[in-house]
């Protein structure tokens, strides 16, 4: 009796679930639309939500339809979700990589099945396996964040919370470091991984705040990195003293500008890039030439335009 | 190896095949491209479960595996420039045989429970895994064509190396467990220790064999890891620990020791991966797909739990 038990149960669960989707995803699949595969190094960060919702709402106003799966920033299984997007005959496929020189096999996967792979926010090293990659301009958002901060703090000592995997961080710190060239007062006390999360930059931040007592100045790279760090800074008793700048213009990174936490924060525009990347998807697929780099601006965002932004929403 | 535990498995697979067949849009799902990548899928995972098989039926633990992957490829990748394939590749598997029997040893000659000693040991190897390259991933040059080919090459042009590699060593492990006594032994060890001490078997050598053979399959599964990812990455291989036990126990193997196969564990792998691979395809929200493998688990693990009291 008992194994007809185990094979009741393990096959019902799955359909028991799929009577909860909606029904629009069902009738999307069925029709002749085209999906378009999408995978993202994380959705625990409102950037690669937005970033998504971006890339789905753009992809639907064609009256096509997406799938989105969450890597989880482990690169082996960004490897296997996409082959089981690959395996699904995708239009394109809309890759967020986890590790920038981790994805060559994927791309060469695509390449053999002829798939069209858009790089949406951060680069690969290999651009010649992909048709374009779409990104924030990510050393520029760095460079703003340092020049403003040296409009507060000219002699500023600081601590860098890196996120090093990924190379869109590492361009924001590069831009921070030609920035800071310019302004000899500037030193960088420490690099250290803040994990690009909030409760990953908090403990980093509070020891650094324990080992450095002339520290008045962190740019970690990222809004929920940075919000650790205020956190931190807060609980040291350290607020006010410590200046924080960071890279994103996240909701909840505004509010913190807003609140005068944060000194600024360079915001990116993920729905645009979103929006973008499947305009040249579309342009590819109906034949037409597409350039590989396509950078969008970022904005500084600080005290004083913080209430006139169209961000905060 | 019982066959009253192994074909409710088969069953198992039979009917997630079947489902996924059907509700995969396109009939896209059961494609021979379809399960040849499958396999591949769930080469680096059983592997792992293979290793942790031994090491669970003596009644341990091993936490240290997904830290060892890791370890082991950044070992490996380190070396491939300088000293070639096969001195980093022997690099990277000694030094997961090191850790492993580094755990053996804790295990076999101290009162510490294999649990805390493996967490330990799991942070020990991250640690040295991040303390390369400043942390960031150590790509595999272009030129390493052999190191490459170990996760990449399709053998004939159809089948996988990867999943070549899992073939034998599944049935390297098999035969060992259950064709050798020192397989006998093992299953003496975990279903009573104290009978086993009695009846002469040196419980000391075999803990330390049991745990330097699983650190190797961690060190195998770090090459076709790295391999796959051109690429050694010193923070991969997280939670890959509990994902390899998921296939050891949902393959009938019992966490307090003395019960349990390799075949058991390579069906639970599959299981494992075809319900990875198959909600991914379904397109299911990836939210639900961890809820769905929690109930799968707990489901597989209380139906073997119930058919042995009644024994």
């Amino acid at each position: 009796m008992k194994p007809f038990l185990t094979l009741l149960i393990a096959g019902l669960a799955p359909f028991a679930f799929q009577s909860c989707k909606p029904s629009t995803e069902k009738s999307g699949q069925t029709a002749s639309t085209k999906m378009f595969g999408i995978s993202m190094q994380t959705l625990n960060n409102p950037f690669f939500v937005e970033l998504n919702n971006g890339l789905k709402a753009a992809v639907e106003a064609h009256g096509d339809h997406v799938v989105t799966l969450d890597a989880q920033f482990n690169s082996l299984k960004q490897k296997n979700d996409v082959s089981d997007l690959l395996n699904q005959q995708p239009a394109a496929i809309f890759l967020n990589p986890v590790n920038w020189e981790g994805v060559k096999g994927i791309l060469i996967e695509a390449k053999r099945k002829s798939v069209p792979v858009i790089v949406v926010d951060a680069p690969v090293s290999d651009p010649d396996l992909v048709l374009c990659q779409v990104a924030s301009d990510n050393f520029e958002a760095g460079r703003m964040a340092c020049e403003a901060l040296a409009k507060v703090k000219p002699a500023a000592k600081i601590v860098v919370l890196h996120l090093s995997l990924n190379r869109a961080c590492i361009d924001r710190v590069a831009g921070f470091k030609a920035e800071m060239a310019k302004h000899p007062g500037m030193a960088i006390l420490d690099v250290q991984e803040g994990k690009g999360s909030t409760e990953g930059a908090r403990p980093v931040m509070r020891d650094l705040l324990g080992r450095f007592p002339e520290l008045d100045a962190a740019f970690p790279i990222n809004d929920p990195s940075a919000l650790g760090c205020v956190s931190a800074i807060e609980s040291a008793g350290r607020a006010g003293q410590v200046s924080v700048v960071s890279v994103d213009g996240s909701r909840e990174g505004i509010a913190a500008v807003a609140s005068g936490k944060l000194l600024s924060t360079s915001a990116q525009a993920p729905e645009e890039i979103g929006r973008i990347a499947v305009e040249k998807a579309y342009a590819h697929l109906e034949g037409k030439p597409v350039e590989k780099e396509i950078k969008v601006p970022v904005k500084l965002i600080t005290k004083e335009n913080v209430h006139v932004t169209p961000e905060a929403k | 190896m019982n066959k009253r535990s192994i074909f409710p498995l088969l069953g198992a697979i039979a009917l997630l095949l079947v489902t996924f067949a059907l509700w995969v849009p396109h009939g896209l799902f059961f494609t021979v491209g379809n399960l040849l990548d499958l396999a591949q899928q769930v080469s680096v995972n059983a592997i792992l479960a293979f290793g942790l098989t031994l090491v669970i039926l003596t009644g341990g633990i091993d936490l240290s595996v997904g830290a060892v992957v890791a370890l082991a490829g950044v070992v490996s990748v380190s070396l491939l420039g300088t000293a070639g394939p096969v001195v980093g590749i022997a690099a990277g598997l000694g030094t997961a045989v090191l850790l492993g029997l580094g755990n053996g040893f804790c295990a076999a000659t101290t009162a510490m429970p294999p649990f805390i000693i493996s967490l330990a040991s799991m942070m020990i190897a991250r640690g040295l895994a991040l303390g390369f390259n400043q942390s960031r991933p150590l790509p595999v040059g272009n030129e390493q064509g052999f190191f490459l080919a170990i996760g990449n090459e399709r053998l004939g042009g159809w089948l996988p190396l990867p999943v070549l590699i899992m073939l034998l060593v599944f049935v390297t492990s098999a035969v060992l467990l259950h064709r050798t006594r020192f397989g006998q032994h093992l299953f003496a060890i975990g279903g009573n220790r104290e009978a086993a001490r009695f009846t002469g078997i040196n419980i000391r050598l075999h803990e330390m064999v049991v745990y330097g053979l699983c650190g190797l399959c961690a060190g195998m599964a770090g090459m076709i890891h790295a391999s796959q990812l051109f690429s050694a990455e010193p923070s991969s291989g997280q939670g890959f620990e509990l994902n390899a036990i998921a296939a050891v126990v949902v393959g009938g193997t019992s966490f307090s020791g003395g019960i349990g196969s390799i075949p058991g564990t390579l069906l639970g792998a599959i299981i494992i991966g075809i319900l990875d691979k198959g909600l991914n395809q379904a397109g299911v929200h990836f939210s639900l797909q961890y809820i769905v493998k929690g109930a799968v688990i707990l489901t597989a693990v209380w139906l073997d739990v119930r058919r042995r009291d009644k024994k």
